[in-house]
C-alpha cells in the first residue's frame, strides 16, 4: 500500500508519479489533484474531448493504488442505477417464506393488537441492508481504504440526477429513505466528475467542486506524452508530427484532432515504419486523425504547406 | 492577508466571474495551504476553486494579474526610489556629517526592504534635500541645513515619509468620496481631485505658499521640499483611482450601456454596439435556457415499469394491483420562425435569429426561414456555420428585393406545410408592408389551424399597424397571438413567454 499523503506532499511530488504511471500533466492538472487531496473536494474536469480526462481519474487510482468505482452517465440515468436499488426478486421470495411461517409467529396470540406487536418484534429486515443493491456510488461511500469514484460525462445525465449528486459531493453521504443515511467510511472517496460542455452543469453542482479545464497540451507537453505512450517512436518523426498536429488545432475544423488522435496516429506511423513525414504519406494517414470527411477534404489542399512546415521545426 | 484575497474576489466579481461565498470559503482554505508565497502556485490554485467556466478562467488570469501585479510594480518603485535616495544622500555627503549620510543609506536600503519603515527616513530626507536643492534655480543659496517642521497635517504626513501612513490615509479619504462608485473613466480626474482635497490638500497648499514669502531660509528650504513630494502624492493618487477604476468602474458601466441597450430600438443599434449586443442576447439566453431546461415527463399509457411495480407492490404481499407506468419525456418544442429580411426589417430579424439559436439547448429544433419576396429555408446555413456568418448569410442573400407576403406564405405552403403538426410553434417577424400585393391571408389560416400557435411579432408601434399598405388587420385574425417587438427586453418577454407555454 504506498503512502498516499507522501505522494501528495507537494505539486511537483504528484507530477512526477503520475509522470511515473506514464501520465504527462501540466502544473495546473497536478495542482488540481494537489488541492482536491487536501481539501477533499470532488474535482470537476472539464476540456475538449480526448484531453485525458477519463485517463486523469484512471491514473490517480492507480498512482494510489485505489479501487476504482466508475459510474457511466446517460440520459434517463436515475438512483436506482445510480446510488442503490432493492432486490425485489429476493423481497418478493421473502414475503412468501413469511407467509408460510406468519401462522407460526402469530400463534397464541390473542387479539390484534398483540399480533402486531409480535409481527414488529419479528424484525423490520424487509427494507434492511440485506436487501439492499448497492450501486456506483453507494459501493464508493462504503470503500473501507477509500477509492477514486469516477463519474464520467455527468452532462449527458439528466438535470434531476445532478441535484441526486449534490449531497454526495458536498457531504460524502447518500440517504436512503428506508435505512437512513449512509456516510463515508473513514476515508471519503477521490471524486472525479468529466464533462465535455454539451450543456452548463448547473451552479449548485460546480459550487461544490473544484473545476479543472484541460486545454490542448502544448507542444512539447504533448511530445512527452507522445515519448511516453509510445517510445519507440523516433524522435525526429515525434516532433514532425506533434508540429503538425499542432498546425492542424489551428485551422477550423469540424473535429480537431485530440491527443488519443495523436497517439493513433503515432501508432500507425511507426506500423508503416516511416522515418519521416511526407505529403503523400500524411494523405493516406489522414483519416487516422480527422474522423469526418468534410475535414479531410477542407484539409486536403493544405496538407503539403503544413507538413513542410512541420518538417523544418 | 485575508483582506488581499476578499479585496481580490470583490474584484473578480466586479468581471463578471460568479463567485459564492461557498466559494469565498474553499479560496481561503486554499490559501491557507498554498500560501501567499508562490505567486504561480496561488494562481493555479486559485483558479481551480474561483471561476467554473472557460470563459470564466480567462478573466482569472486577466484579473489576477492584473490585481497582484499592481502590488508588484508598487514594490518596484519603492525599490527604485530608495535608491535614487541613496544615490542622493550619498551626493549630499559633503555637506552633511559623514555620519548622517551613512545612517541616510542605512536607511534607504531597510526601506528597500520593508517600504514604508522609516528608520533613518528622515535624516536621509534630509540630505536628499539638500542635493535636490541645489538643481533648483531660484534658491540656489541655501546650502545644506536645517527645515523647520511641517504644520499642515497632510504636510506633516507627507514629511514623515511613511508609506503605509499614507496610503491607508489616502484609502481613507477615498471610502469618504465613495471613490468605488467611480462609472466612466473621464470622472478619474475628478476623484483624483477630491481625494486630494479630502486628504487636506488646502491646507498644505496654503503652507506651501506661506513658506515661499517666509524670510526664514530653513521654511522656504521645507517649502520646497513639500512641493516637490505633493507632485509625487499626486502621482499615487491617480494611480489609486485608476486601480479602483479598474477594479470597479469598469463592469459597472459595462453593465449601464447593457441596461440602455436592452431598452433601445433594435433598428438604433448602432454597428459598433453590436458585439455587446450579442453577449446580451447570449447573456439572456441563458438566462431563458436555465429556467426551461427541466423536461416535463408525461406519462406513456399502455406499458408496464415492470421493476418499478414488483417493487411499489411489495408491501401488498407481491399482489399487483398499484400499477406503475413507464414514462417519457416530453419532445421539444418545434419552433418555424419566418423572418422578413427586407431593408426595414433586417435588424430586427437579425437578433430574433440570434436569439432562437442561441437557445438551442432548450430548443434544438428551430427551423427558419427567410424572405423578402421569395421565402427559402436557412436552417442549413446555421447548422453549417457559427451564428455570425449564418446571419450575415442569410441576409446576403435574402435581403434584396420588395416584400410581397403573398409569395412568401405561398412559399412557405409549398415547402413545408406538411411539417407543422400541432406541436409546432410558428413566430413570424415582419411589418406586414406587402406593397398592396395580394395578402393571402387564406394560407396563413391554413397554418393557423395546423399549427399549435402562431405568434405575429411586428416591429412597428401598434398605432401604425394599421396605417398604409399594412396589412395587419388581415392576419392578426390568424395569430394566437400578436405582439409588438423591437427592443431585446420584448424579445426576451416573447421569448420567455414561448418557452413557457410551448415546453
Amino acid at each position: 500500500m504506498p503512502d498516499i499523503a507522501k505522494m501528495a506532499e507537494s505539486v511537483e511530488a504528484l507530477k512526477a508519479h503520475f509522470e511515473e504511471h506514464r501520465y504527462i500533466c501540466s502544473d495546473q492538472v497536478a495542482t488540481a489533484v494537489y488541492l482536491a487531496f487536501h481539501l477533499r473536494k470532488p474535482v470537476l474536469v472539464e476540456g475538449p474531448p480526448g484531453v485525458g480526462k477519463t485517463e486523469l481519474a484512471k491514473t490517480t487510482s492507480e498512482m494510489f493504488d485505489l479501487p476504482l468505482i466508475r459510474l457511466q452517465c446517460y440520459e434517463g440515468l436515475d438512483e436506482a442505477k445510480a446510488i442503490y436499488e432493492w432486490k425485489y426478486g429476493k423481497q418478493l421470495l421473502y414475503t412468501q417464506v413469511l407467509k408460510e411461517t406468519l401462522d407460526e409467529v402469530l400463534q397464541g396470540a390473542q387479539g390484534f393488537a398483540e399480533s402486531v406487536g409480535r409481527l414488529h418484534e419479528f424484525g423490520d429486515i424487509f427494507f434492511s441492508e440485506e436487501f439492499l443493491e448497492p450501486r456506483p456510488l453507494l459501493k464508493a461511500l462504503r470503500e473501507e481504504d477509500g477509492c477514486v469514484l469516477l463519474i464520467d460525462e455527468v452532462d449527458k445525465s439528466d438535470h434531476e440526477f445532478e441535484s441526486l449528486l449534490l449531497e454526495i459531493l458536498s457531504d460524502y453521504q447518500v440517504s436512503i429513505p428506508e435505512i437512513g443515511t449512509v456516510k463515508a467510511t473513514k476515508e471519503p472517496p477521490m471524486v472525479f466528475l468529466t464533462s465535455n460542455n454539451t450543456r452548463e452543469i448547473s451552479d449548485a453542482l460546480k459550487r461544490r467542486c473544484l473545476h479543472l479545464y484541460i486545454p490542448f497540451p502544448d507542444v512539447d507537453i504533448e511530445q512527452r506524452i507522445i515519448h511516453a505512450r509510445v517510445p519507440d517512436i523516433p524522435e525526429e518523426l515525434r516532433r514532425q508530427l506533434v508540429t503538425f498536429i499542432q498546425e492542424l488545432r489551428d485551422l477550423d475544423l469540424k473535429k480537431v484532432p485530440a491527443i488519443s488522435e495523436t497517439i493513433d496516429w503515432a501508432r500507425t506511423l511507426l506500423l508503416l515504419h516511416t522515418e519521416t513525414l511526407d505529403p503523400q504519406l500524411v494523405r493516406d494517414t489522414l483519416n487516422v486523425i480527422l474522423k469526418f470527411q468534410e475535414d479531410i477534404e477542407n484539409v486536403d489542399s493544405e496538407i503539403t504547406a503544413i507538413t513542410s512546415k512541420a518538417l523544418k521545426s | 492577508m485575508d483582506r488581499t484575497l476578499a479585496n481580490f474576489i470583490r474584484a473578480l466579481r466586479n468581471a463578471e466571474v460568479r463567485i459564492s461565498t461557498a466559494e469565498t470559503l474553499d479560496a481561503f482554505s486554499c490559501v491557507e495551504l498554498v500560501g501567499y508565497e508562490d505567486r504561480a502556485h496561488l494562481k493555479r490554485s486559485l483558479s481551480l476553486v474561483l471561476p467554473k467556466t472557460e470563459d470564466e478562467k480567462e478573466t482569472f488570469d486577466s484579473t489576477f494579474d492584473q490585481f497582484f501585479k499592481y502590488t508588484d510594480v508598487q514594490g518596484e518603485r519603492a525599490a527604485t526610489q530608495s535608491e535614487a535616495d541613496d544615490g542622493d544622500a550619498a551626493e549630499g555627503e559633503g555637506g552633511e556629517g559623514e555620519g548622517e549620510g551613512g545612517e541616510g543609506e542605512g536607511g534607504g536600503s531597510a526601506e528597500a526592504q520593508n517600504r514604508g519603515q522609516q528608520t533613518g527616513g528622515k535624516k536621509k530626507k534630509k540630505s536628499k534635500g539638500n542635493a535636490y536643492l541645489g538643481e533648483e534655480e531660484e534658491e540656489e543659496d541655501l546650502g545644506p541645513g536645517e527645515m523647520t517642521d511641517a504644520q499642515s497635517p497632510l504636510g506633516a504626513l507627507l514629511m514623515q515619509n511613511s508609506r503605509v501612513e499614507l496610503t491607508v490615509a489616502m484609502s481613507e479619504a477615498g471610502e469618504k468620496v465613495d471613490v468605488r462608485e467611480i462609472q466612466v473613466f473621464t470622472q478619474k480626474g475628478l476623484y483624483t481631485r477630491r481625494i486630494m482635497d479630502e486628504m487636506g490638500l488646502a491646507g498644505l497648499n496654503r503652507e506651501i505658499s506661506d513658506a515661499r514669502d517666509s524670510n526664514n531660509v530653513s521654511q522656504r528650504r521645507m517649502g520646497q521640499e513639500l512641493k516637490r513630494r505633493r507632485e509625487w502624492l499626486r502621482d499615487q493618487v491617480r494611480d489609486y483611482v485608476e486601480r479602483q477604476f479598474l477594479l470597479h468602474a469598469d463592469a459597472t458601466g459595462k453593465r449601464l450601456r447593457e441596461e440602455l441597450l436592452r431598452k433601445v430600438k433594435l433598428s438604433n443599434v448602432e454597428h459598433r454596439s453590436f458585439r455587446l449586443i450579442q453577449e446580451i442576447v447570449y447573456k439572456m439566453a441563458k438566462k431563458l435556457a436555465a429556467l426551461h431546461s427541466r423536461r416535463k415527463k408525461v406519462f406513456k399509457r399502455g406499458q408496464i415499469n415492470i421493476p418499478r411495480t414488483l417493487r411499489y407492490n411489495m408491501a401488498y404481499d407481491g399482489a399487483i394491483f398499484d400499477l406503475k407506468w413507464k414514462s417519457v419525456k416530453i419532445d421539444r418544442p418545434k419552433v418555424f420562425a419566418i423572418c422578413d429580411v427586407s431593408g426595414s426589417v433586417a435588424n430586427y430579424s437579425r437578433f430574433m435569429l440570434m436569439f432562437l439559436y442561441s437557445l438551442e439547448e432548450v430548443m434544438p429544433k428551430v427551423r427558419s426561414f427567410a424572405f423578402s419576396s421569395d421565402l427559402a429555408e436557412v436552417t442549413d446555413l446555421f447548422d453549417r456555420n457559427n451564428l455570425e456568418d449564418a446571419i450575415a448569410k442569410t441576409l446576403r442573400d435574402y435581403a434584396g428585393g420588395s416584400t410581397d407576403y403573398g409569395q412568401a406564405f405561398q412559399d412557405f405552403k409549398r415547402l413545408c406545410l406538411d411539417g407543422i403538426d400541432h406541436r409546432t410553434t410558428i413566430i413570424i417577424l415582419g411589418d406586414a408592408r406587402n406593397n398592396y400585393g395580394d395578402p393571402r391571408a387564406e394560407i396563413l389560416k391554413e397554418m393557423y389551424d395546423r399549427c399549435k400557435r402562431l405568434i405575429w411579432l411586428n416591429p412597428e408601434s401598434r398605432n401604425s399597424w394599421y396605417v398604409g399598405d399594412a396589412e395587419m388587420r388581415r392576419y392578426s385574425a390568424y395569430c394566437h397571438q400578436v405582439d409588438e417587438c423591437n427592443s431585446l427586453m420584448h424579445l426576451e418577454r416573447v421569448v420567455g413567454n414561448l418557452l413557457r407555454t410551448v415546453t
